[in-house]
């Protein structure tokens, strides 16, 4: 009875403790740390499945921010760059995840049989598409452009998160000479060989999240 | 094939400017002819449509700046595009920096001597990103064509160009004045960026230069000081290592824009100086000097150690407050009570009582420290603004004294239903006596917790927590120690029937504090809210009666309850419609006048010294310092003598320009005396706890000439 009443005392106070804790640290998302393990996230992809990211824990993982309607990512899709990525990297074993986080009605927003209809369109070869319309992924990622790519490593680390590669313009023929970082990161992680750049400015169109 | 021709050159020939998706930009060079080993002014202008914007030279977590190439003739060049004072552009999470409506990037271009060709053609390929709630990029080849000649002419121009030129070209951040210092600190979530300017700032917005170094969205809190500010940056979470320099565009109020580039480490002066070293007095010397006798103006940094020893000092002097030590009066009665127990049940009442006011502290801190980065000004002291929570402890109290005095016992409902109610009755009690001392203590600001808190409420949230963790520890250390140590419940009496009398004499202190609150409520908000409370009293009463008439009962005490819960109605919408409008506390007395920053500044510019007491009608010290140190004869006779401006600055109900005042002399509480001196930048800051001796003392260390001719030396005290 006493111990009990103790009990609730503490928790009590132990769960005020944690709202003053949270409350301390700040309004605003958290940001991902490279380095510190990705967060987990439920979504489900434009072929009705769902998937998570503990699901592929011992898998690299790739995730894509997109938007078909920004400049930037066509540069990457009109070229073929992001198909020939997906495909030479999907067939060494690595998951990628497109991610659409566009609310509905703005640019990029899709229904799972326009998305399906584009990947056909365009060759894309993504593990999955998440259709992240209410924006709970991106958010959770602090994921702000399109182009972004983030890298994960079979511990479930965050190894690479910024841009795609070193030319932050709308123009295909910047990606002959450009630098992929998410190619450096794999190509570097996979060899044990540390990453050179794990963290650049993203560059592409803000990620036109629900309100 | 003539025609061919034709229609290749038309296609060739470019114009100064070009309509594009959502903006027209335009090659602006107002001069009419360049002249050789001359340079000219230009600029690229971007008229945009309403809502669309483009960018700064770091556009933040989106977007592109413009980029512009040129192709020009042999002996003419032309320097990069520079970029004026940006805009915050928030979309949804992220930050960008950009510009809207039109905006002119201006260039410079230079002229060889030996540039020959007559006329140029100034030929740029630029492109740029548009954005609204979609992204465009765009391009356009612009030309112009100048006659490039020998003698300067520089009275000639081109229009529209001059007029572009003339009013958006002089929008670039200046270089700092020599006499600007900054510098930047590393604090728990970022960076602290000081800039001196030698006068108050209290408003500040930082555009980094460069990218992955702060945190674009977060706020920054600004923190004016008496030279200049501090400002609180955000860090980005994945920076590794820190910039040896903090470079960007730092605006301040009145349009004025610096570029900026601040080193590691404090500024070489100090940003709230002591008193008696300005530019003005001093001649060769550094600007540092010696420190002023005043010992109440904050040193810039005192130790943590200090502060949380102060704050824990602080504490133990609340509960001497009369405030404070009813509620502690009521535990240690309980305490007695239950002197016979097991020493274990004593350790753990102290402890929950501890757990109590370090979590009461706890929660109110977090909530301070939201609304801080909220960006509201609060302090300490806050809670009795509201006129809803001085009913509502108003009536808590006069239900707790009624209790004492013996109207009717607290918890004989509760125990009734089982022994193990009671247990649970005595933890929780504990804990929310502790919470209770807490809430009543908050509008005494004790002297040494003015500084702790001051200076705690501009750290970071760990400071912040461990300054006021020790401030509740001071409060909570009377009471715990009597529980922890069981030898000295042995010094407390023996239970008997004076236990009762006590009882009843401490109800007496309690409805003491009533009548303040009462008395508080009526000052602030008039005669009627105070009958309103009046009437809550009332009912509180007959709730009481029910409680002490039908003891134990489950109907009555849902009786009393019900009418608890339309004394709670009654409080909550009595102050909203009965309040009268605040009689501003100056026009008890007509030597003082109310307090604005005009004010102070006028009578500064007459060469007369200014007081000015910071007072609120709910600060109990402020109310006792009045009475016994600033309103009688001898002092009154002091301050016209040394013909001082006497200013009461009124913070009852809350105030922007009082609370941002009050942080920027390091304090965020009342009462807080501030004396300004002819010559002196700074007030000079009296103590919390004032005599009629500490305020001629400091009437005395005016200089002279800064009173009237007559200085009359006081013999007082």
């Amino acid at each position: 009875m006493a111990a009990r009443s103790r009990l609730a005392s503490s928790s009590f106070f132990a769960v005020t403790l944690l709202i003053a804790a949270s409350l301390s640290v700040g309004t605003q998302a958290q940001s991902i740390r490279v380095g510190s393990p990705a967060p987990d996230f439920t979504a489900t992809d434009s072929q009705g499945r769902t998937q998570s990211l503990n699901q592929y824990r011992a898998k690299y993982v790739v995730l894509e921010w997109h938007n078909q309607g920004c400049p930037y990512t066509r540069k990457h899709y009109v070229s073929g760059n992001m198909q020939n990525l997906q495909k030479e990297w999907t067939a060494k074993g690595v998951v990628w995840f497109t991610v659409i986080s566009s609310a509905p009605g703005a640019q990029g927003y899709v229904t799972p049989p326009q998305e399906n209809a584009y990947l056909a369109q365009m060759h894309a070869a993504p593990t999955a598409v998440l259709l992240d319309s209410d924006g709970k992924v991106g958010r959770l990622y602090n994921a702000k452009t399109t182009p972004q790519m983030f890298v994960i490593d079979p511990q479930g680390k965050v190894i690479y998160a910024g841009a795609i590669d070193d030319k932050p313009t709308p123009d295909t023929d910047d990606i002959r000479g450009a630098d992929n970082y998410v190619t450096d990161a794999l190509t570097a992680a996979m060899a044990g060989k540390p990453i050179a750049t794990s963290y650049t400015r993203s560059y592409g169109c803000s990620i036109k999240y629900r309100d | 094939m003539v025609f061919l021709l034709l229609a290749g050159k038309l296609a060739l020939a470019a114009t100064s400017s070009a309509d594009a998706a959502h903006l027209h930009v335009q090659l602006v060079v107002p001069a009419s002819a360049l002249t050789s080993g001359g340079s000219a002014d230009a600029g690229l202008y971007f008229k945009l449509e309403p809502g669309w914007h483009v960018y700064w030279k770091n556009a933040g977590d989106s977007g592109e700046p413009p980029r512009m190439k040129w192709t020009l003739p042999d002996g003419i060049s032309a320097g990069p595009l520079q970029f004026p004072v940006p805009k915050r552009l928030p979309l949804g999470p992220l930050m960008d920096f950009g510009y809207e409506d039109e905006v002119l990037f201006p260039f410079q271009l230079k002229v060889a001597p030996s540039a020959k060709s007559s006329p140029a053609v100034l030929h740029a390929k630029v492109d740029w990103l548009v954005c609204r709630e979609v992204c465009i990029p765009g391009k356009a080849e612009l030309e112009a064509t100048r006659p490039v000649t020998n003698q300067a002419s520089k009275a000639a121009t081109v229009e529209p160009d001059a007029t572009l030129y003339a009013r958006l070209g002089n929008r670039l951040p200046q270089s700092p004045p020599s006499a600007f210092k900054a510098g930047f600190e590393p604090t728990a979530t970022g960076f602290r960026l000081t800039l001196i300017t030698s006068q108050k700032e209290t408003q500040a917005s930082f555009f980094p230069a460069d990218q992955n170094v702060l945190d674009n969205p977060a706020p920054q809190k600004l923190t004016p000081k008496a030279k200049g500010l501090t400002l609180d940056l955000k860090k980005d979470a994945n920076l590794t290592t820190n910039p040896g320099q903090l470079r960007g565009v730092l605006e301040l109020s009145n349009g004025r824009a610096y570029e900026i580039a601040a080193p590691a480490g404090a500024p070489a002066a100090a940003v709230d100086t002591e008193p008696g070293e300005t530019a003005a007095t001093n001649t060769a010397g550094p600007a540092n000097s010696a420190p002023s006798p005043s010992t109440n103006r904050q040193a810039s940094t005192p130790g943590l150690v200090r502060i949380v020893g102060l704050a824990f000092l602080g504490g133990l002097i609340l509960n001497l407050m009369p405030c404070v030590f009813p509620v502690l009066f009521l535990k240690g009665l309980a305490l007695m009570q239950s002197g016979a127990e097991e020493r274990h049940r004593l350790r753990t009442h102290g402890l929950v009582y501890t757990a109590g006011i370090l979590v009461s502290f706890w929660v109110l801190v977090a909530v301070l420290l939201g609304l801080r980065s909220a960006g509201g000004r609060l302090g300490w002291g806050f809670q009795f603004q509201s006129p809803v929570f001085l009913s509502l402890m108003a009536g808590l109290l006069f239900f707790l004294a009624l209790s004492l005095a013996g109207q009717f016992e607290i918890g004989l409902s509760l125990t009734s239903a089982g022994g193990s109610l009671a247990a649970k009755q005595g933890y929780t009690g504990s804990f929310f006596t502790g919470v209770l001392a807490v809430i009543v203590a908050t509008p005494c600001t004790a002297p040494f917790m003015g500084v702790a808190i001051g200076y705690a409420l501009a750290q970071p949230g760990a400071v912040t927590f461990a300054v006021f963790t020790a401030l509740a520890l001071g409060l909570a250390a009377p009471y715990a120690a009597l529980t922890l140590q069981p030898a000295w419940t042995r010094i407390l009496p023996k239970p008997g029937a004076w236990m009762e009398l006590l009882r009843q004499v401490i109800s007496v202190p309690i409805f003491a504090t009533v009548i303040w609150l009462a008395w508080v409520l009526a000052n602030a908000y008039g005669a009627a809210v105070l009958a309103a409370l009046l009437v809550g009293f009332l009912l509180i009463a007959i709730a009481g009666w029910f409680l002490g008439r039908w003891p134990a009962q489950r109907w009555s005490t849902i009786i009393a309850a019900l009418i608890l819960v339309g004394f709670i109605g009654l409080s909550t919408w009595a102050p909203k419609n009965l309040a009268a409008a605040a009689p501003s506390s100056s026009a008890r007395s007509g030597e003082w006048e109310p307090w604005s920053a005009e004010t102070v500044s006028r009578y500064q510019s007459q060469g007369r010294p200014v007081f000015v007491d910071f007072t609120a009608s709910w600060c109990l010290s402020c109310q006792v310092n009045e009475r016994v140190a600033l309103t009688t004869p001898e002092v009154r006779k002091a301050f016209a003598d040394a013909n001082v401006a006497l200013l009461r600055a009124d913070w009852t109900q809350h105030d922007e320009a009082i609370a941002q005042t009050l942080a920027s002399l390091g304090r965020n509480g009342v009462p807080v005396y501030a004396l300004y001196v002819p010559g002196e930048a700074s007030p000079r800051l009296l103590p919390e706890v004032l005599t009629p001796g500490i305020v001629t003392d400091a009437l005395n260390k005016l200089p002279r000439g800064a009173t009237q001719p007559t200085v009359a030396s006081s013999n007082l005290q």
